[in-house]
């Protein structure tokens, strides 16, 4: 049976429940709210809760090995002569300790602090298990959840949206923070791309933005269902976004955003899930990680993004643990890892296994899970790269049941039977 | 299923993926074959605009160029089907001298690539402004969307180092002199080429330990294709035919930036790559014996056959479209406008579906659509190709701008946007006289009809263009009514597709 007929009549059934209004929640939110907060409030389905899901997707394939590096595997050292962070000691390029066999790179540091309050953990030796070493493959498999099966078109986000009662009637869902529909959240009900928060809005003559508003709802309420679809979460989501004053928004905890894109971005969703406005998933990139050369481990290219990574994902949680607001679970995830043996290019080529990250409070962190394979010759995935002995839908099959409170995961993960590894509390 | 469709429970509209396959696919032959009786009613109808062109001659128009004009409508309606594909297909035949004349003032665009370092960043910027005047304005409109299919098969992002000055060459002397030539000369072209050869790493790529990052994509993403039959092994054994392959670094002079066969970072031992022995010591010779094998392989005429048909005809081509474009690539020795006949063919796009237009595609369809002059493009290029997603040259990974509609269906507001903006208050450096346009039509019925030739060809939406009409309501319609009228037609569910 297709997976998505499952998961769309299960949708049907779920969403003949009835929403209540609750009035009282709405009117405490509105008298304590802060002037950046939008002055809207949605029925919330009652007895629901769940956290609102980040997916943070690395793109190019990260170097999971630098990442979160195993000083205490001596073949590291041999396969990385020159790319290799040193084990933890008083050098300032020396690497942070979290375990006494792995450690953070410098780069990583802001996010020690996640780690050790316990709200952050890592998986390693984790990935997907798609032998394949292209980008475009993997993360294809990845992001639909199923390996190697070209039928599948929906991301797992999505269906998992798609299986789910909304969290309250907010017209807009799913948020994909790009141009273009980032596949992980492809085919999700009430989800749409949404570049920039703060500016996402229709231009034109001012008198008559009304009515030609009205005009494009009648016109693409005509026209093929899913740009019909795109176009009224389009136009709700506008209605929505205008109430939200992004560029006021003030993080708290002292927390500092980098000015990159990326570091705008989450800022931008901080304000959005303190804002309260039924958003459910979001999904952003970060680029750059395809490090084939110069790859740069303490200054340069790789270092760079893992210092955008870490301080911004260490500002997000300052900011959000300062208001008290935990309920959420950022998800980081990679196509694949890199391989272990450094090329003559001071980079490493496409590998397998790789890291995955989980920061939220309901994150049982402070932990690198994993049940390590070795990086010797002979215990590497075919003779190359780090082995997978944990499929990474072990880790999303759990935050989906104990954290996003969704059952269906034969839906979401489809032909798999997970394994819990107990990365999350619930 | 239909039932649970209905336009007022918006909210849960968009959840009913499930039957969306079905639906669309029913609901896309719906609207085909209502377009097609609804435009010969129109005919037989008024307005000064009488719609005479067949709708397949106007398919053909919409698919092989960048979006309707009048003047290409004129074309077709002088030539017929098959008169105007030839005539495009000669793309060298067509007098292009007023775009020629407008490029001049790119000096960068002619210069060697030694000249080009030292001009910092205005290379990058008068190759995207170039490429949106050829978009717009070429009379070579299916030469200007082969570019752009090439373009993204080859891939380089214009700001990965040395590629903002070296791909200024790789347009000017790989991509454009070839895009209706031969692919084997095309995949040459290319593999020589300094842009790519730093793009994709292997400027960087020695003996003994290679870079495999070009040889993967060469064959994933450039003949092959991902499932063209390679393995790992043949990926580190064309990375090392092509070790010592770079170019010309800055100590060379009037030759930097050139091809340059670095012998000794090549390795020399013997290959063998998908099952042909490369004997020892052939230098350079490895790397040219890849391209021969690439591009006489069975897997790349079927990947470079699909990719085209994806491109030309739509997103789910039949397979015996690509066998027979293939059996082309295969007869010819992959000559590109031999495959374009058998896709082009009369009656295989009598068939095709209607496609998405990409955002670029969408802002120079709406540009050509309208006549706009575009005095200067820089603030399409830094303002609203940005805000939309889709810049010329500025797509990170090897694989390319998507060409589908699942990615770029989602975000609408730029797109509509640009329309809206181009009538008010406008887009600097682009200008639109809607009085020319209108050519005396002034009710409400004669402008909704004149903007439904200019956009349309006459085949505008029924239910669109009744609501075109009725916005333009009372007449005589207000300046402001009017001009929303454009801009609305231009964001209309019709004007997404072509």
């Amino acid at each position: 049976m297709n997976p998505e007929d499952i998961c769309c009549s299960e949708y049907r059934n779920l969403s003949r429940r009835q929403f209540i209004n609750t009035s009282s929640r709405a009117a405490l939110f509105l008298a304590s709210a802060p002037s950046w907060l939008p002055k809207v409030a949605f029925a919330t389905t009652p007895g629901i809760q769940r956290d609102v899901i980040i997916s943070v997707y690395l793109r190019g394939g990260s170097d999971g090995l630098t990442m979160c590096v195993p000083y205490a595997d001596p073949d590291y050292y041999a396969a990385r002569p020159t790319l290799a962070i040193q084990p933890p000691g008083p050098d300032p390029g020396d690497a942070i300790d979290l375990d006494g066999f792995f450690g953070f790179p410098p780069a990583m540091a802001s996010l020690v602090e996640a780690f050790q309050n316990g709200d952050l953990a890592i998986v390693h030796a984790t990935g997907s298990v798609d032998p394949s070493r292209s980008h475009f493959d993997a993360q294809r498999y990845m992001e639909v959840g199923k390996p190697a099966d070209p039928e599948v078109n929906s991301g797992w986000l999505a269906r998992h949206l798609l299986t789910v009662p909304p969290m309250s009637d907010s017209p807009l869902r799913g948020i994909s923070l790009s141009y273009g529909m980032q596949a992980t959240l492809s085919g999700a009900p009430k989800s749409i791309p949404i570049p920039n928060l703060d500016a996402f809005g229709l231009t034109g003559n001012n008198s008559t933005m009304q009515s030609r508003k009205s005009w494009l709802d009648e016109a693409y309420a005509w026209a093929d269902m899913a740009l019909s679809a795109a176009a009224n979460d389009t136009q709700r989501a506008i209605d929505l976004l205008e109430q939200i004053n992004f560029a006021n928004y003030q993080p708290a905890g002292g927390a500092v955003y980098p000015s990159n894109s990326f570091g705008v971005g989450m800022k931008s969703v901080a304000a959005l899930l303190k804002a309260d406005v039924g958003v459910e998933a979001v999904h952003l990139d970060l680029g750059g990680w395809d490090t084939h050369a110069a790859q740069g481990v303490l200054s340069g290219a790789m270092a760079s993004l893992m210092q955008t990574l870490s301080s911004t994902l260490g500002a997000f949680h300052a900011d959000m643990f300062a208001t008290s607001n935990t309920n959420f679970i950022v998800v980081v995830v990679s196509e694949f890892g890199r391989v272990v043996a450094q090329n003559g290019s001071e980079g490493t080529d496409h590998g397998h296994g790789n890291c995955m990250m989980l920061l939220g409070g309901g994150v049982n962190g402070g932990t690198v899970y994993r049940d390590w394979p070795g990086l010797a010759m002979e215990q590497r995935f075919q003779e190359r790269d780090l082995a997978i002995t944990i499929d990474h839908r072990d880790i999303l099959a759990e935050v989906v049941a104990k954290r996003l409170a969704n059952p269906n995961l034969p839906v979401v993960f489809p032909d798999y039977v997970p394994t819990f590894r107990g990365v999350v509390e619930g | 299923m239909a039932d649970t469709v209905s336009k007022d429970s918006a909210g849960t509209r968009g959840e009913l993926s499930v039957s969306r396959r079905q639906a669309l696919l029913a609901l896309g032959a719906a609207m085909l074959g209502g377009g097609q009786a609804y435009a010969q009613q129109e005919r037989r109808r008024n307005g000064p605009w009488k719609q005479t062109i067949p709708s397949l001659d106007l398919k053909l128009v919409r698919r092989i160029t960048m979006g309707l004009s009048e003047y290409e409508l004129g074309l077709v309606a002088q030539m017929g089907y098959d008169g105007y594909l030839e005539y495009h297909l000669d793309h060298l035949a067509i007098d292009d001298s007023a775009l020629q004349s407008m490029l001049g003032t790119y000096n960068s665009l002619t210069m060697e690539p030694w000249q080009l370092y030292a001009l910092g960043g205005t290379p990058a910027l008068d190759l995207t402004d170039a490429q949106i005047l050829r978009s717009a304005l070429s009379r070579r409109q299916l030469y200007g969307r082969m570019v752009e299919f090439w373009t993204d098969h080859f891939n380089i992002y214009i700001y990965r180092g040395e590629c903002q000055y070296l791909k200024i060459v790789d347009d000017r002397d790989v991509i454009r002199p070839h895009a209706l030539g031969r692919f084997p000369d095309l995949l040459s072209a290319s593999v020589h080429s300094p842009a790519m050869l730093v793009y994709l790493d292997n400027v960087t790529s020695k003996r003994l330990n290679p870079n495999e990052n070009y040889a993967r994509e060469l064959l994933e993403l450039h003949t092959l294709g991902v499932n063209g039959g390679y393995t790992q092994t043949d990926v580190i054994e064309v990375a090392r035919c092509l070790t010592g392959w770079t170019r010309h670094g800055s100590a060379a002079g009037t030759d930097r930036g050139r091809f340059y066969f670095q012998a000794s970072n090549h390795d020399n031992n013997a290959k063998r790559v998908l099952g042909v022995d490369i004997a020892a010591n052939g230098g350079q010779q490895d790397g040219e014996l890849v391209i021969q094998i690439l591009a006489a392989h069975p897997s790349t005429a079927r990947y470079i056959a699909s990719k085209l048909c994806r491109w030309f005809w739509g997103e789910s081509p039949p397979e015996s479209l690509i066998d027979s474009a293939a059996a082309r690539y295969a007869q010819t020795g992959g000559d590109i406008k031999a495959m374009l006949r058998v896709i082009l063919a009369r009656e295989s796009l009598a068939l095709a579906p209607m496609k998405f237009k990409r955002p670029y595609h969408l802002a120079v369809s709406a540009l050509r659509a309208v006549k706009a002059t575009i005095n200067s493009p820089a603030t399409l290029r830094s303002v609203w190709l940005p805000q939309m997603g889709q810049t010329p040259f500025r797509w990170v990974p090897p694989d390319g701008y998507p060409d589908s509609k699942e990615f770029w269906m989602g975000l609408l507001a730029p797109r509509w946007n640009i329309g809206f903006s181009m009538f008010s208050p406008g887009i600097n450096g682009v200008s639109v006289s809607t009085t020319s346009l209108l050519q005396g039509a002034n009710t409400a019925e004669t402008i909704a009809n004149r903007i439904n030739y200019l956009l349309f060809g006459g085949e505008m939406r029924p239910p669109d263009l009744a609501a075109l009409k009725k916005y333009l309501l009372p007449d005589p319609p207000s300046a402001t009514r009017i001009s929303d009228a454009f801009a609305l037609a231009l964001a209309s569910p019709s004007f997404q597709w072509y």
